[in-house]
């Protein structure tokens, strides 16, 4: 007996490509969140349609993926690591598609930014944006290495995101205090620093769904949580 | 290896089964709760059915079969010289992989067994053991307007539940079902299926099947048996969606051999 492929080659080649699928898609969803977050620190508005258009093949990457599984349940009736990896590939295509979303909202808010965008606003706003790329590109890294000590590292980290978070938006509150005229501005900086945060969250949720496939378990406990935004 | 509080039915201790020098099974230790389906699984020639055969004597009718090691029914030794062996099997009843109706009447099917074992002292009380084993095994409705056709006149599911009827009929506490639906249709499947989940109220079942899936969906507790030996038991649940040996989890994914 080896532990190696299923005895069904076409079931071996059907997981194979559901992992393909998944692993393209986080690479996509990553080059996304990087363009969108380049696009909103440089004001780049040139750049958006372009992102707002490949967002598209995400949705079709996710599509792609809830039909692969769909077959998988109906032909295979997968069991333990299998079944576990059926059910995380199709939460974590769900994650990734709506990081895709986000990364496409920021985008959108880039077109009504005024180009001179004050240093002082996108600080943390920079430092928010990084660190959730970082999340990301660990979590993906963690899917592909099976690693359940960096999912739990990624999921306790996503305090720091909620700081960041309430930080960046504590600047632009700030900012909006000085001149009320800065209120539009304000307003869309606010939507895409909770995007980029609410974002984290879903990479998160990635976290919990590998941790799921490692150890057929459910990562117990509250998650840390940020400091709330300061009034 | 107990899981729950749920109370032990059968103990097998140390079981070793030989038929003639090759041996089947090795050092089997299982408990079997009561009133719960316990499911067996594992590749044909694992040992699985040596196994239940072990639990109501079965094997004692093979020649060449020797059986090493302790079964307890509710704390008492079912292998000791002086165990009737009747009286055995009518405690634990068997359901075979095909039907296998007597060649006599529906009724005269059912009422074979408390014959034997005097169970009815006239014919209401013998006409009652019919209707109610006919109605545990979910057979009733449909024969019982024609309990003197012969058995085998029945659909190949309805001789199954027939069969289930034919073991309910002498009071037993344990059925063994050896793959009872490997020859039928998925609706006669499923109702044997339904029958296994109302009987459990009742008695502890023991089942071996060569269906993943039946397993998940019938039993509580799962065993897996490779090679005459035990390699993996647990809660159904965990053995399908996690189990612990690398071995249980190739098997039950597809990945053996």
């Amino acid at each position: 007996m080896s532990g190696t492929g299923h005895t069904v080659k076409s079931y071996e080649e059907e997981m194979q490509s559901l992992n393909d699928n998944l692993v393209m898609m986080g690479s996509l969803t990553e080059n996304q969140m990087a363009d969108a977050m380049a696009a909103v620190i440089k004001v780049d508005k040139e750049s958006v349609d372009k992102i707002v258009k490949n967002d598209g093949k995400i949705n079709e990457l996710r599509t792609t993926i809830d039909n692969q599984i769909t077959n998988v349940l109906v032909k295979r009736a997968p069991m333990a690591i299998d079944l576990r990896i059926t059910i995380s590939t199709m939460k974590i295509s769900h994650d990734l598609e709506r990081i895709g979303d986000l990364a496409k909202s920021v985008a959108k808010k880039v077109k009504p930014l005024p180009v001179d965008l004050p240093d002082e606003l996108i600080g943390s706003l920079r430092r928010l944006g990084d660190l959730v790329q970082k999340q990301l590109k660990d979590a993906l890294d963690a899917y592909l290495n099976r690693s359940k000590d960096k999912a739990i590292e990624i999921w306790k980290k996503d305090e720091q995101v909620d700081d960041l978070t309430n930080l960046a938006m504590n600047e632009v509150a700030t900012y909006l205090q000085k001149d009320k005229k800065n209120l539009e501005m304000a307003t869309h900086l606010l939507f895409v620093t909770k995007n980029i945060e609410r974002a984290g969250d879903h990479i998160t949720n990635i976290a919990e769904s590998l941790y799921y496939l490692i150890e057929g378990e459910y990562l117990e406990g509250a998650r840390p949580k940020g400091k709330p935004v300061e009034s | 290896m107990e899981l729950n509080n749920s109370k032990i039915k059968i103990k097998a201790k140390n079981l070793n089964v030989y038929y003639g020098k090759k041996q089947a099974l090795f050092d089997i230790n299982l408990d079997i709760n009561q009133k719960e389906v316990t499911a067996l699984i594992g590749p044909s020639g694992c040992g699985k059915s040596t196994f239940i055969r072990c639990i109501n004597r079965m094997n004692d009718v093979i020649d060449i079969c020797k059986v090493e090691g302790s079964v307890e029914i509710d704390g008492a030794e079912i292998n000791e010289k002086n165990v009737d062996v009747v009286t055995l099997r009518e405690k634990v009843g068997m359901v075979f992989q095909k039907p296998n109706p007597f060649p006599k009447s529906i009724y005269d099917n059912i009422a074979y067994g408390p014959i034997i074992h005097g169970a009815a002292e006239n014919k209401d009380q013998m006409d009652n053991i019919v209707e109610t084993s006919l109605k545990k095994a979910a057979l009733w409705d449909e024969v019982k307007d024609r309990l003197n056709e012969p058995g085998t006149s029945l659909s190949g599911g309805q001789q199954q539940r027939l069969c289930i009827a034919r073991a309910l009929s002498v009071n037993p506490e344990v059925i063994l079902m050896d793959e009872p639906c490997s020859a039928l249709d998925p609706i006669a499947t499923a109702k044997i299926e339904e029958l296994i989940d109302d009987l459990k109220k009742s008695y502890t079942i023991v089942i071996v099947t060569h269906s993943m899936a039946q397993a998940v969906r019938v039993s509580q507790k799962t065993g897996f048996f490779h090679l005459g030996k035990i390699i993996e038991v647990d809660s159904t649940e965990k053995i399908f969606k996690n189990p612990a040996n690398k071995m249980t989890q190739d098997y039950i994914t597809g990945r053996f051999g």
